[in-house]
C-alpha cells in the first residue's frame, strides 16, 4: 500500500481525528474524575481530621486533668525535683515540646530542664481561671495545653504543655498520606490504563473505520487512476465497473465514454490505416501494372512503326498496311486500358448516395445486359428467389453483378452444360451473396490473385483484368467483403460477397416480387432468354 | 595471644592456685569465703528502688563479671529504706559492702559496729568537698550568726553536705539546729526544714519557705543559672571526704581483698569507667591511706556530736 496514497491520507486524517476526539474526551473525563477524587479525598481527610481532633481533644483533656492532679503535690510543696521528674515522665508518653510549671503568682517555677531558663518569668499567654476546664490551643504544628494544677478546689499553679504532633499521629498521617498516595497512584494507573485501552481500541477501530472509509472513497479513484493509466497505455478494453449515482460514478461513466470513443476512433484510424496501406499496395501494383501494361502496346507501336518505315522505304505496301494495323490495334488496347483505369479511379472519386435496391431486380438487370453472351454460349442462369432489398449505390452494385456474371460466363470453358447461379446463404450473422459457375475453376493459390488489377489467369483471354479489381473496390466501398472459392481447376468457381450489415449496403426485407429475370424452369433455375 | 586471652589464662591459673590452696587449707577456713557478696544502698527519699537499680546496674554487672573468675558472685543490689534498715542488714550479713558519704557511713558504722571504711570515692574528680550556705541576694544574712532565728532549708537528715556538715558548722559556731516543727524554737537557734532535693532547697529559699540553705559546692554549681543568680553564698564549711566504700568487718579477707582490687581497677578500662560514671558520677576508687582513714574516723566526733546537741 502506498503510504502517500489518498487512502492512506484519509486513513491518517480519520484516525487522527478519532484519536484527537478520544484524547479530548479522555482528558475531560480524567479532569472530572480527578477533580471529583480530590474533592472526595479532601472530604475524607477533613472528616478524619475532625474525628481525630475530637479524639485528640478528649485525650488531651484527660491528660491535662491527670497532670493537674499529678503535679499538685510536688508543686504545692515546691518540690522542683519531683516536678522535673514528672515532666520527664510525661515526655515518655506525650510528645512534649516544652513544659512549664507555673506557681500561684503566675511565674514559671520550672521548665523541667537542668538549666531552667524560664524560671521566674511571667507565664506567657492566658491561664485558665478557677474551676475552668483545660485550654486546648492549636497552633500550626503544635498544640498548647494549659491547665490548672489543683486538688480539692485548691490551686497550686498551672501547667503549660506544648505538644508536637505525636509520633503515632505523625505515623498515622504518614500512613494516610502514603495510603492516599498509593490509592491515588492506583487510581491514576487505572485511569491511565483505561485511557490507554480506550485509546488503543479507538485507534484500532478508528484505523479500521478510516481504512474502510478511505477504501470506499479511494477505491473508485484508484480504479479510475488505473483505468486512466490503462487508457494512457492504449489499453481501452477495461471499462470501469463503478456505477455509483454520485460524482465519482459520473466521472467513471465519462471515462468509459471517453475510452469507448477513443476505441472507436482508434478502430477507425486502424481501418483507415489498413485501407490506406491496402490502397498504397494497390497503388504500387497499379503503378507497376500501368507502367508494364501500358508499355507493352507502346513497345508494339514503336516496333511496328520502325518496321513500317523500312517496309515503306522498300515499297512493301502490304507489309506497311499490316504494320499500321498492328500499330492501331496496340493503340486501341492502350485506349481500353486507359478507359478501365479511368473507371477504376472513378469508383474512388464518384460516390452516389445509397438507396434501397431490390437485389433481385438488379440481378435481372445485369443478366439483361449480358443476355447476348449468355445465350450465345448457352449458359443456364439460376437466380435464387426472395433476394432482399439492400441499401447501396445502385449503379455500382449493378457493375459488381455485371462483372461477376460476365466473369462467370466468360470462364465456362469447355463445359458442355454451362451454368451460372446467383444465390444467397447465411453464415452466422452474415448474409453472403454469391455467383457460382461450373466452369474451369481456379487453382487455390490464385484465389486471391484474381482480384488484382490487370490480373488475368488466362493471358490470352479477353478483357483487361480490371473487372474483379473493380468488384473488390466497390464491395469494400460498401463495407463488405469479396472473395473467391474453388475446389480447383475444372471444378467451377464461386465468387462471394457481403454487404455491410447496417448503414450503406445493409440488407433489408426480402424482395418478394422478384423471382428471376430469366425464364425459370420447374427446378427454380432459369435460362437466359434468347 | 591477645591480652584478653592472656588475662583469661592468668585468671585460670590463679583460680587453679586458689583451688589448690583451698584444698590444702584447714576445713574451718575452707567454708568461710561467701559464694556471693551483696552491695547495699539506701533509697530513702524518694524511696524509688528502680532509680537505684538503674544507677548501679552497670556497676554491679562489672563487679559480677570481674569477680566471677575468682569464684566470687555478686548478688542483687540490696536497697534499704534508711540507715537503720541498712544497718540491720549489715548486722545480719545480708550486705557485705556499702557506698555512702562520710556522715551516713559513720552512722552505719556506729549502729552496726561491723563496718570498716576502706576505699575513698572520688566523685566528679573531687576527693573532698565543702558545704556552702546560701541565701537570697537581697537577704540581710551575711554570716552564720545571722541565721539565728531563721529557717535553714536542708536536704535530708542522712545527707553529709546538706545536713550533717552544715549542722556541724553551725555547732562549731555555737548555733543549735532544731527542726522547724519541734515546738517553739528560741530566737538563738536555727530552724530547719528538709526539702529532699538540692534544687528544692534553692527554690524554697527563693520562695520564702526558708531563709537560707546549705548543700555542697557541686550542687551549687549545678543550680540553674537563673536560680543561682538570685542567690548568694555567705558561708562555707571545712572540706570533707567525698564518699567511702566500707566493708562488713566479718567479710572474708580474701574476698574483701579481691573486691578492693577489682573496684580499684574499674577506672582503668572503658567499660569500668562507664559503669562508675553511671553510678552517681563516680570517677574512681582510691585506697584510703591510714591518715585519710583516721581523718574520716575523726569526723565522727564532729558529725555525731553535733547530732547529739
Amino acid at each position: 500500500m502506498r503510504t502517500s496514497g489518498i487512502g492512506t491520507r484519509y486513513a491518517f486524517y480519520v484516525a487522527a481525528l478519532a484519536l484527537a476526539l478520544v484524547a479530548v474526551t479522555l482528558a475531560a473525563s480524567g479532569a472530572i474524575a480527578l477533580g471529583r477524587m480530590r474533592v472526595l479525598q479532601k472530604e475524607l481527610r477533613d472528616a478524619v481530621t475532625a474525628a481525630r481532633a475530637a479524639d485528640d481533644e478528649r485525650a488531651l483533656d484527660g491528660a491535662a486533668r491527670y497532670l493537674g492532679l499529678h503535679l499538685f503535690n510536688p508543686l504545692y510543696q515546691l518540690d522542683v525535683e519531683r516536678l522535673n521528674e514528672a515532666i520527664q515522665q510525661t515526655q515518655a508518653w506525650l510528645p512534649v515540646v516544652s513544659f512549664l510549671v507555673v506557681d500561684r503568682d503566675g511565674l514559671v517555677l520550672t521548665d523541667g530542664t537542668a538549666t531552667n531558663v524560664m524560671y521566674g518569668e511571667r507565664a506567657p499567654g492566658p491561664l485558665p481561671g478557677d474551676g475552668a476546664d483545660p485550654m486546648l490551643i492549636r497552633h500550626d504544628a503544635v498544640t498548647e495545653l494549659r491547665f490548672r494544677v489543683a486538688a480539692g478546689g485548691v490551686s497550686a499553679g498551672w501547667g503549660i504543655v506544648t505538644l508536637s504532633e505525636p509520633p503515632w499521629e505523625a505515623s498515622l498521617r504518614r500512613l494516610e498520606e502514603e495510603r492516599t498516595a498509593e490509592l491515588w497512584q492506583g487510581h491514576r494507573a487505572s485511569l491511565l490504563s483505561l485511557g490507554a485501552l480506550v485509546l488503543f481500541a479507538t485507534l484500532g477501530v478508528g484505523l479500521l473505520v478510516s481504512l474502510l472509509l478511505s477504501r470506499t472513497l479511494a477505491r473508485p479513484l484508484t480504479q479510475m487512476s488505473r483505468a486512466a493509466a490503462q487508457i494512457a497505455a492504449g489499453n481501452l478494453d477495461h471499462p470501469l465497473t463503478l456505477d455509483s449515482p454520485d460524482e465519482l460514478g459520473d466521472l467513471a461513466r465519462a471515462l468509459n465514454r471517453m475510452a469507448g470513443e477513443l476505441r472507436a476512433h482508434e478502430e477507425a484510424l486502424r481501418a483507415e490505416r489498413s485501407d490506406l496501406a491496402a490502397k498504397n499496395a494497390e497503388l504500387e501494383r497499379f503503378n507497376y501494372t500501368v507502367s508494364h501494361d501500358l508499355k507493352t502496346p507502346l513497345v508494339t507501336i514503336r516496333g511496328f512503326a520502325g518496321l513500317a518505315g523500312g517496309d515503306l522505304a522498300a515499297g512493301r505496301n502490304d507489309a506497311v498496311r499490316k504494320d499500321l494495323g498492328r500499330i492501331v490495334a496496340a493503340a486501341d488496347k492502350m485506349h481500353r486500358l486507359l478507359d478501365d483505369l479511368l473507371e477504376l479511379s472513378r469508383i474512388g472519386r464518384v460516390v452516389h448516395p445509397p438507396e434501397d435496391v431490390a437485389l433481385g431486380g438488379l440481378v435481372r438487370e445485369g443478366l439483361e445486359l449480358l443476355k447476348g453472351r449468355l445465350e450465345q454460349r448457352g449458359i443456364v442462369v439460376e437466380v435464387v428467389p426472395d433476394l432482399p432489398i439492400v441499401r447501396a449505390d445502385r449503379r455500382r452494385l449493378l457493375e459488381v453483378l455485371q462483372n461477376l456474371l460476365e466473369n462467370a460466363a466468360k470462364f465456362t470453358g469447355a463445359q458442355e452444360h454451362p451454368k451460372v447461379e446467383f444465390g444467397m446463404r447465411q453464415d452466422g450473422d452474415e448474409r453472403v451473396f454469391f455467383v457460382r459457375d461450373n466452369g474451369q475453376g481456379i487453382e487455390p493459390r490464385f484465389l486471391e490473385r484474381v482480384f488484382g488489377l490487370f490480373e488475368k489467369l488466362d493471358p490470352g483471354g479477353e478483357g483487361t483484368g480490371v473487372g474483379l479489381a473493380l468488384v473488390r473496390r466497390i464491395i469494400e466501398a460498401h463495407g463488405g467483403r469479396v472473395w473467391a472459392e474453388s475446389a480447383g481447376l475444372g471444378r467451377g468457381a464461386t465468387f462471394c460477397f457481403t454487404l455491410a450489415s447496417g448503414g450503406s449496403g445493409a440488407a433489408q426485407a426480402p424482395e418478394k416480387q422478384v423471382q428471376s429475370v430469366l425464364a425459370a424452369d420447374s427446378s427454380g433455375s432459369s435460362h437466359p432468354t434468347a | 595471644m591477645s591480652a584478653a586471652m592472656e588475662k583469661r589464662s592468668t585468671l585460670r591459673r590463679a583460680s587453679l592456685l586458689l583451688l589448690l590452696l583451698a584444698l590444702l587449707a584447714p576445713p574451718a577456713s575452707r567454708s568461710a569465703p561467701p559464694a556471693v557478696v551483696h552491695f547495699g544502698v539506701i533509697a530513702e527519699e524518694p524511696n524509688e528502688p528502680d532509680r537505684m537499680f538503674t544507677v548501679y546496674s552497670s556497676f554491679i554487672a562489672e563487679l559480677r563479671e570481674r569477680l566471677a573468675p575468682a569464684g566470687i558472685g555478686v548478688g542483687e543490689l540490696v536497697i534499704a529504706r534508711d540507715l537503720d534498715d541498712l544497718s540491720q542488714r549489715l548486722v545480719r550479713g545480708q550486705v557485705d559492702f556499702v557506698l555512702e558519704s562520710v556522715f551516713p557511713m559513720l552512722t552505719l558504722r556506729e549502729r552496726s559496729r561491723s563496718l570498716e571504711p576502706s576505699l575513698l570515692v572520688v566523685r566528679r574528680g573531687e576527693r573532698e568537698y565543702r558545704s556552702v550556705f546560701f541565701t537570697r541576694q537581697e537577704s540581710a544574712i551575711q554570716k552564720l550568726e545571722d541565721l539565728r532565728g531563721h529557717t535553714l532549708v536542708l536536704q535530708a537528715m542522712r545527707s553529709t553536705s546538706a545536713f550533717a556538715l552544715p549542722r556541724a558548722e553551725l555547732a562549731r559556731a555555737g548555733i543549735s539546729l532544731v527542726a522547724a516543727d519541734e515546738g517553739a524554737a528560741d530566737r538563738r537557734s536555727v530552724r530547719y526544714v528538709l526539702a529532699l532535693a538540692e534544687v528544692n532547697q534553692a527554690i524554697w529559699v527563693l520562695h520564702g519557705k526558708g531563709d537560707a540553705g546549705a548543700f555542697n559546692e557541686g550542687d551549687w554549681q549545678a543550680l540553674p543559672e537563673k536560680v543561682r543568680t538570685q542567690l548568694r553564698v555567705f558561708a562555707r564549711s571545712r572540706p570533707i571526704e567525698r564518699g567511702l566504700i566500707a566493708f562488713r568487718s566479718s567479710l572474708e579477707p580474701a574476698t574483701r581483698a579481691r573486691l578492693e582490687e577489682v573496684m580499684l581497677a574499674l577506672d582503668r578500662d572503658e567499660a569500668g569507667l562507664q559503669a562508675l560514671t553511671k553510678a552517681a558520677g563516680i570517677t574512681r576508687f582510691e585506697r584510703l591511706t591510714p591518715v585519710q582513714r583516721q581523718a574520716v574516723l575523726d569526723w565522727a566526733s564532729v558529725l555525731m556530736v553535733s547530732r547529739g546537741r
